[in-house]
């Protein structure tokens, strides 16, 4: 990267690949648009084809006979996939499921926030730009401290869980920490802002004449956000699900952090403890390889599904 | 989406002629101390193409978003086809407004934009009737198409469509035809009248053109600070305005300072001194208390005579002599500018019919039939109303 800037030219062909469509005039610049791809271009073989094909290739090794623990030679053993799919297809469901459960919690928290910073304090960008900071304002402290924080508000003595329990929301002798609600809870605190924020983004370019317009329409103002805000602020549901869900699905922090390691154990726990721990590289591989490869399916279908394309 | 405040018959509420489509009483509208809307009255007939006209500012646009519910009142009520709606939210009233930028749903097609309101009154037939409305304005072609794909042109007639497929007993146009540019305005203009009588929907229309206004309307409304200056069809503003602002925003007037001294012909006319020259006045064209007046007569009424010729008919009105200043030709017409020495600066639009055209520097006379003057309260403002450079086109 520090190649391009060195040249001082184009900046934005750098590490993106959108700067392969050459801009100038003449097929002569369109050559020269071209070498300045060549820094970014390196950059992606040397950090990310190099280390999916080694990821790739390390999922598939396979242990020396009467080595020690982390020993492997390079094999082609497919049965890696079946034998660890077998083994951990409960936490892998289980990821999936927390971070689907975040991204609409997180979505039903924060479309309201990012509509009152978007649409209702609009006119005012003093209270926007408090708003707006105050929504980013927990990213100053570490994302550690902020989870380890969350443990001591969902303590079992603590006022949430007494309220709640007063309240007959929870038995009483209803727990919040060490279970499955403390991590979805954790995963949604930890990524509202990635909703909010391309929320906001959206909502603000929302043209208030438009909402007149399904007034005069006979529209509610119930009906009016089902049939026109919604469907305006579309392209911001899809990128604040998508900012959300990825990064959640993959978490380990909270799940380690608020779990209680049986019942909300998620797959980046299980990838940490097989890499780092029981040195078992190619599990470890091939959990990450499934991972990636079922979010880019079902992220792609979202997409599809989501039309974003036809939305302006 | 309980039961909505609106025929949902075929017949538009507008078309049992004889009713007020619109009345407005005692509206008061005010921002902080500056009032937008002050105390207005008025009342719109069944059927009736009616023309809000007046300077930005003046509060048109406020008065039709009061009416259409999209802004709060400060003072007054406003009823809708005898029915008061002063309190009922914009989604209940049986009003349609086409909005200045149009205002069309990006996400929907052409054909669901026109449906929308249909749909939320639940509407038998919608898509059969948003196609019929689509063919009134000739855009059934691009049904399917989204707002962005369309010209300016074709979204006003979208715009359109999607308020007059509901047939409400009332339309607003705020500014429709803005946007466009000229030719495309004038097509419109004729294109609306078309529709309106059509589909016999009342059509308020905001506007500060006053050519449009008077073009299309069969009333006009003539606006400023607030209030309504004058109210009437166009002709008859145009002939008889009663205010300096309404003579010189509707069309151009010549407006001089003068006094009344005598009354004539048994009081049916004034004499009307004007810096020592005496002018006729019809006592029915003026609305003057005392005896200052301005005197007016608009520039297509005036002929330039020689300024030493014979002289002119018995009864007619003569100033000068005066010099022409500037001279513009403009094929149909030439427009003088004449500076009459103690009285003022006229404009004269002479029909270009073979007489000939004076340079500039010529000593020419100033006259008018009498009858065409008028005398307005001698204490207004002689260039109330006037356009300024500075101001929107």
């Amino acid at each position: 990267m520090s190649v391009v800037a060195a040249l001082g030219r184009s900046t934005h062909a750098g590490g993106a690949t959108d700067g392969a469509t050459p801009t100038g005039p003449g097929a002569g610049s369109g050559r020269g648009a071209r070498r300045l791809l060549v820094p970014g271009v390196l950059y992606l073989v040397a950090f990310f084809v190099v280390p999916v094909g080694t990821l790739l290739a390390t999922s598939l090794y396979a242990p020396v006979p009467g080595g020690e623990l982390g020993q492997f030679a390079p094999a082609l053993r497919w049965q890696n996939y079946p034998e660890v799919l077998a083994q951990f297809w409960p936490q892998l469901v289980r990821s999936f499921g927390f971070a689907g459960v975040a991204t609409v919690a997180t979505l039903l928290v924060g479309y309201p926030m990012a509509y009152v910073i978007a649409v209702r304090a609009r006119g005012r960008p003093g209270l926007q730009g408090l708003l707006v900071v105050l929504v980013v304002a927990p990213f100053f402290t570490s994302f550690i401290l902020r989870t380890i924080a969350w443990k001591q508000v969902l303590a079992d003595d603590a006022a949430v869980v007494t309220a709640l329990r007063w309240l007959h929301v929870l038995p009483p002798d209803g727990r919040l920490s060490a279970a499955p609600a403390a991590v979805v809870i954790g995963l949604t605190y930890s990524f509202l802002p990635f909703m909010v924020l391309p929320l906001y983004a959206s909502l603000e370019r929302l043209d208030p004449r438009m909402l007149e317009a399904g007034a005069d329409l006979y529209a509610t103002p119930l009906t009016t956000f089902r049939t026109v805000t919604l469907p305006l602020s579309m392209p911001g549901v899809v990128a604040g699900t998508l900012l959300t869900f990825i990064p959640a699905v993959g978490d380990y922090v909270n799940s380690s952090l608020l779990g209680n390691n049986t019942t909300t154990v998620m797959i980046g726990q299980v990838i940490d403890a097989r890499f780092f721990r029981l040195l078992d590289y190619p599990t470890a591989a091939v959990l990450s390889v499934v991972l990636m490869g079922s979010i880019l399916v079902l992220v792609t279908a979202y997409v599809r599904r989501a039309g974003t394309e036809e939305l302006v | 989406m309980t039961a909505l405040d609106i025929d949902q018959g075929e017949a538009p509420a507008s078309a049992r002629r004889g009713g007020a489509a619109l009345e407005i009483d005692a509206v008061t509208r005010r921002f902080g101390t500056f009032a937008a809307v002050d105390d207005l009255t008025l009342t719109v007939p069944s059927g009736a193409f009616f023309a809000l006209l007046g300077p930005s500012g003046c509060g048109k646009t406020t008065t039709l978003r009061m009416v259409a519910g999209l802004e709060r009142l400060s003072a007054g009520t406003i009823s809708l086809a005898g029915r008061d709606v002063t309190h009922t939210p914009a989604h209940r009233r049986p009003v349609n407004t086409v909005f200045q930028s149009y205002a069309l749903f990006p996400h929907l097609s052409v054909l669901e934009n026109v449906a929308f309101g249909l749909r939320r009154r639940r509407a038998r037939d919608v898509r059969a009737r948003a196609l019929d409305a689509l063919e009134l304005v000739e855009l059934t072609h691009l049904a399917q198409r989204r707002p962005a794909q369309l010209s300016g042109g074709q979204q006003q007639r979208v715009a359109l469509a999607r308020a007059v497929v509901n047939r409400p007993a009332l339309l607003l146009l705020d500014e429709p035809l803005g946007a466009l540019d000229l030719k495309l305005r004038r097509q419109m203009q004729l294109e609306l009248k078309r529709i309106q009588a059509e589909v016999g929907i009342t059509f308020v229309h905001v506007t500060h053109d006053q050519e449009e206004a008077m073009t299309m309307a069969d009333t006009v409304a003539v606006m400023n600070h607030g209030r309504i200056e004058q109210l009437g069809a166009p002709a008859d503003l145009y002939e008889h305005p009663r205010t300096a602002f309404v003579a010189n925003f509707l069309g151009q007037s010549n407006l001089v300072p003068g006094t009344v001294v005598e009354a004539l012909d048994g009081g049916r006319t004034l004499g009307v001194d004007v810096a020592g020259t005496r002018v006729r006045v019809p006592a029915d064209r003026s609305i003057a208390a005392g005896p200052r007046v301005l005197v007016g007569v608009r520039p297509e009424k005036i002929r330039l005579l020689p300024g030493d010729g014979p002289g002119v008919p018995d009864g007619d009105n003569v100033l000068g002599p005066g010099t022409v200043v500037d001279t513009s030709f403009a094929g149909v017409s030439t427009q003088y500018q004449v500076e009459v020495g103690g009285v003022g600066t006229f404009g004269v639009f002479a029909q270009n019919v073979g007489g000939a055209v004076h340079a500039p520097g010529t000593r020419v006379r100033l006259a008018w039939a009498s009858p065409f003057t008028f005398a307005l309260d001698g204490h207004e403002e002689v260039a109330a109303g006037t356009v300024d450079l500075d101001d929107e086109p």
